[in-house]
């Protein structure tokens, strides 16, 4: 029996570093310190795995997988690689090296999560913190869109609300909390103060407190549902914190107004650092989509809807994102990498999908494998093979192996490479 | 002018990025060069010819060139951007980025257009005879200015964020607009004959800027005061210039018609003016 401790969890952008994982031969036997999900992902990452290479349903080697995977890519004048934020750092710069060889797209999942995120951070900018500062100094924490009561499930305890800081050190009764949301959820019972605003008005909302803090006298008796006192008073409390964070999620990224509810958040939180310290960060949901973000930044200038098709990477979310490209039935091929745009895709996304040849890298079987041409079993990053993967707040973090993979089981990386080295030598011979 | 007339025959399904339709690059040539310009298909490199019938004739100036495209276009990108002089004539739809940071000639464009037409233009006329989409005259991802000059005309319908980062120019829409009309507008001017949607003017520092909605607003931001209901001369002015220069016959109905001013965005400290005619 062996004991792997301060294990990194590979499941959402919280990537807990203090997990204690007990394996006994091949088996994970017990799972220490993590919540719900990430026990039973660890305990059951054996089930319904994608058994063996295969081609149009049908098993093949690995060898001829790569070939027939390579053959579909190095044909296709408009390929896109799509996937990447449930694998390692590794895995990423591949699938960008990928894209370049190809003359293709390379998009990630954030052109349907935080994507208008970080198009309204590259419009406004951003004030950036780690969550140990926030669990050491912030004194104001407001959720907005976002339940980490059930997508973040140990946010509040390790980082947000429980933890004794430096500067916190009565933990919970040292932080005033605050939740905005559409509906009442859970964070109702968890957050000192729960701020009901109408559905389609959290911009407006946004817009308002920013014009409070600079001090405009607000005649409307109510904004979005929420009384003009409220507001007020949130303004107050905004201003006298000593520290204060927004940690705003798809409620806010995906509602009525997207991009520009974020840059109404990063505007109102401009606002307050004129009198205290405020930030803000999103609450990215898979584990390492701000992982995928920053290689394809480092690596292409842009972080997500880079086009190679010209030989130089050029972006421009809305025209190269997956799902308008699939949308518009412009992408004639496709390899997905750890995600299952089957199963969360737009229908007529999907349904040009489903016509052009795919390839897919997955542990799982999923939607996506099925409709795949070719779908290649991987070792699960974090769990059978180590890597790197970036937190929501941007602090990489080292992923371990805890477990060995199955014979012959490779991870996204190594088959990426394979694939890469083959689309080479196709390419080479063609011209 | 010199008339160069291309006609679309078989376009491929994925689109063509087509930047050499434009004045600039043809005026100068011969028709045989013309027609072996390089266009792009996905990661292939193709020629002019292949997609379109090249007849005509070529000017030396681009001032001198026009160039018709006898068809419908909705995949070819780029028709007319970067165009400094000369003028296009689309007599059909055209593809994504029509006119963009154009600074010269006139367009026209008898269908629809994709996103982007005449994004960050800085001169000269595109005439949208039909709907545009998204960011008609806005800003790219990421750049803080859009539009810094010429004129925008939308007959139809127009999507969002239509003139986004807008600094200077003139956007004019008959039919209705989608929302953030004039997001983080800091110059120039809007007019919108049609319905305006909500979030118009959205964190627009004004800098002397105005919106003007002649066909009714469905929302105007609690981050902007209603200052007065009065006749502002300059509107006479502008109306007078629609309908003589512009040919918007349907302006002369507002010579005499008072304005609502709204004043804002007060969440950045604006001073851009919304005004709403009085029905
Ligand atoms: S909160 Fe997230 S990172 Fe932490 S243990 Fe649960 S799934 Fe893993």
């Amino acid at each position: 029996m062996v004991v792997h401790s301060d294990v990194v969890c590979p499941f959402c952008g919280c990537l807990c570093d203090d997990l204690e994982v007990t394996v006994e031969g091949d088996e994970i036997v017990g799972v220490k310190n993590a919540c719900a999900i990430s026990r039973s992902k660890f305990m059951n990452h054996g089930e319904n795995r994608l058994q063996e290479p295969a081609i149009d349903g049908k098993k093949a080697s690995l060898e001829k997988a790569i070939e027939e995977a390579a053959g579909i890519l190095a044909d296709a004048k408009r390929p896109l690689v799509y996937g990447l934020s449930s694998t390692d750092c590794g895995a990423i710069g591949r699938a960008v090296e990928l894209a370049e060889v190809l003359g293709g797209v390379v998009d990630n999942t954030s052109s349907v999560c935080h994507g208008p995120t970080i198009l309204a951070l590259q419009q406004v900018g951003e004030s950036k913190t780690t969550l140990g500062e926030v669990k050491n100094r912030a004194d104001l924490v407001v959720f907005w869109g976002s339940n980490p009561t059930e997508s973040h499930l140990r946010h509040l305890i390790r980082y947000s609300a429980m933890p004794k800081g430096m500067y916190v050190p009565e933990g919970r009764k040292g932080r005033y909390i605050v939740a905005v949301d559409v509906r009442t959820t859970r964070m109702e019972r968890v957050a000192d103060e729960f701020v009901k605003v109408d559905q389609g008005g959290d911009f407006e909302l946004l817009l308002v407190l920013r014009a409070a803090v600079r001090g405009v006298k607000i005649k409307a008796e109510s904004v979005s549902g929420v009384p003009r006192e409220t507001i007020m008073e949130l303004v107050r409390r905004m201003k006298g914190a000593k520290m204060g964070i927004i940690f705003f999620g798809l409620g806010l990224t995906q509602s009525d107004g997207r991009h520009m509810n974020i840059d109404a958040a990063v505007g109102l939180v401009t606002e307050l650092n004129h009198h205290t310290k405020f930030l803000l960060t999103p609450m990215r949901g898979h584990y390492n989509v701000a992982g995928a973000n920053s290689v394809t930044t480092w690596q292409t200038g842009y972080p997500y809807a880079v086009d190679f098709a010209r030989g130089y990477p050029r972006y421009n979310p809305g025209e190269y994102t997956s799902v308008d490209l699939l949308a518009k039935e412009e992408a004639d091929a496709a390899i997905v990498i750890a995600s299952d745009p089957a199963a969360t895709f737009p229908a007529e996304a999907v349904r040009h999908l489903a016509k052009i040849p795919v390839v897919t890298l997955d542990q799982k079987v999923t939607p996506t494998t099925m409709l795949s041409r070719v779908a290649i079993p991987v070792a699960t990053a974090g769990v059978e093979a180590e890597g790197t993967a970036y937190r929501m707040d941007g602090v990489a973090l080292r992923l371990s192996k805890v477990v060995e993979p199955e014979d012959g089981l490779l991870s996204d990386e190594a088959v990426l490479e394979a694939i890469i080295e083959r689309v080479r030598a196709l390419k080479g011979e063609v011209g | 002018m010199k008339e160069l007339w291309l006609t679309p025959t078989a376009l491929p399904s994925i689109p063509v990025e087509a930047e050499v339709i434009c004045p600039d690059v043809v005026a100068g040539r011969t028709l045989k060069d013309v027609s072996s310009l390089e266009v792009y298909v996905g990661n292939k490199t193709h020629i002019l010819g292949e997609f379109f019938e090249v007849e005509g004739e070529l000017a030396e100036q681009a001032s001198e060139q026009m160039i018709v495209v006898d068809g419908t276009c909705q995949t070819v990108k780029y028709i007319g951007a970067k165009m400094t002089a000369g003028s296009v004539h689309v007599k059909g739809c055209a593809g994504m980025h029509a006119g963009s940071q154009m600074s010269g000639g006139e367009m026209l464009v008898e269908g629809n257009t994709r996103d982007w037409a005449g994004a960050e233009m800085s001169g000269g006329l595109l005439r949208i005879q039909d709907d545009s989409r998204n960011m008609t005259g806005g800003a790219y991802r990421g750049s803080p200015e859009g539009m810094t000059g010429g004129c925008i005309v939308v007959e139809g319908d127009a999507g969002v964020e239509l003139g986004s980062f807008m600094r200077r120019g003139m956007i004019v829409v008959k039919g209705d607009v989608a929302p953030f009309c004039g997001v983080h507008m800091n110059g120039g001017e809007i007019f919108i004959m049609g319905q305006a949607a909500r979030r118009l003017g959205a964190e627009a520092k004004g800098n002397g800027g105005f919106i003007a909605c002649l066909g009714g607003v469905d929302e105007i931001l609690p981050t902007y005061v209603h200052e007065t209901t009065y006749k502002p001369t300059f509107m006479k002015l502008y109306m007078r210039q629609l309908r003589d220069v512009l040919g918007l016959e349907e302006a002369a109905r507002f010579l005499e018609t008072p304005f609502r001013r709204y004043v804002g965005d007060l969440a950045v400290g604006g001073n851009c003016e919304i005004l709403v005619a009085e029905k």
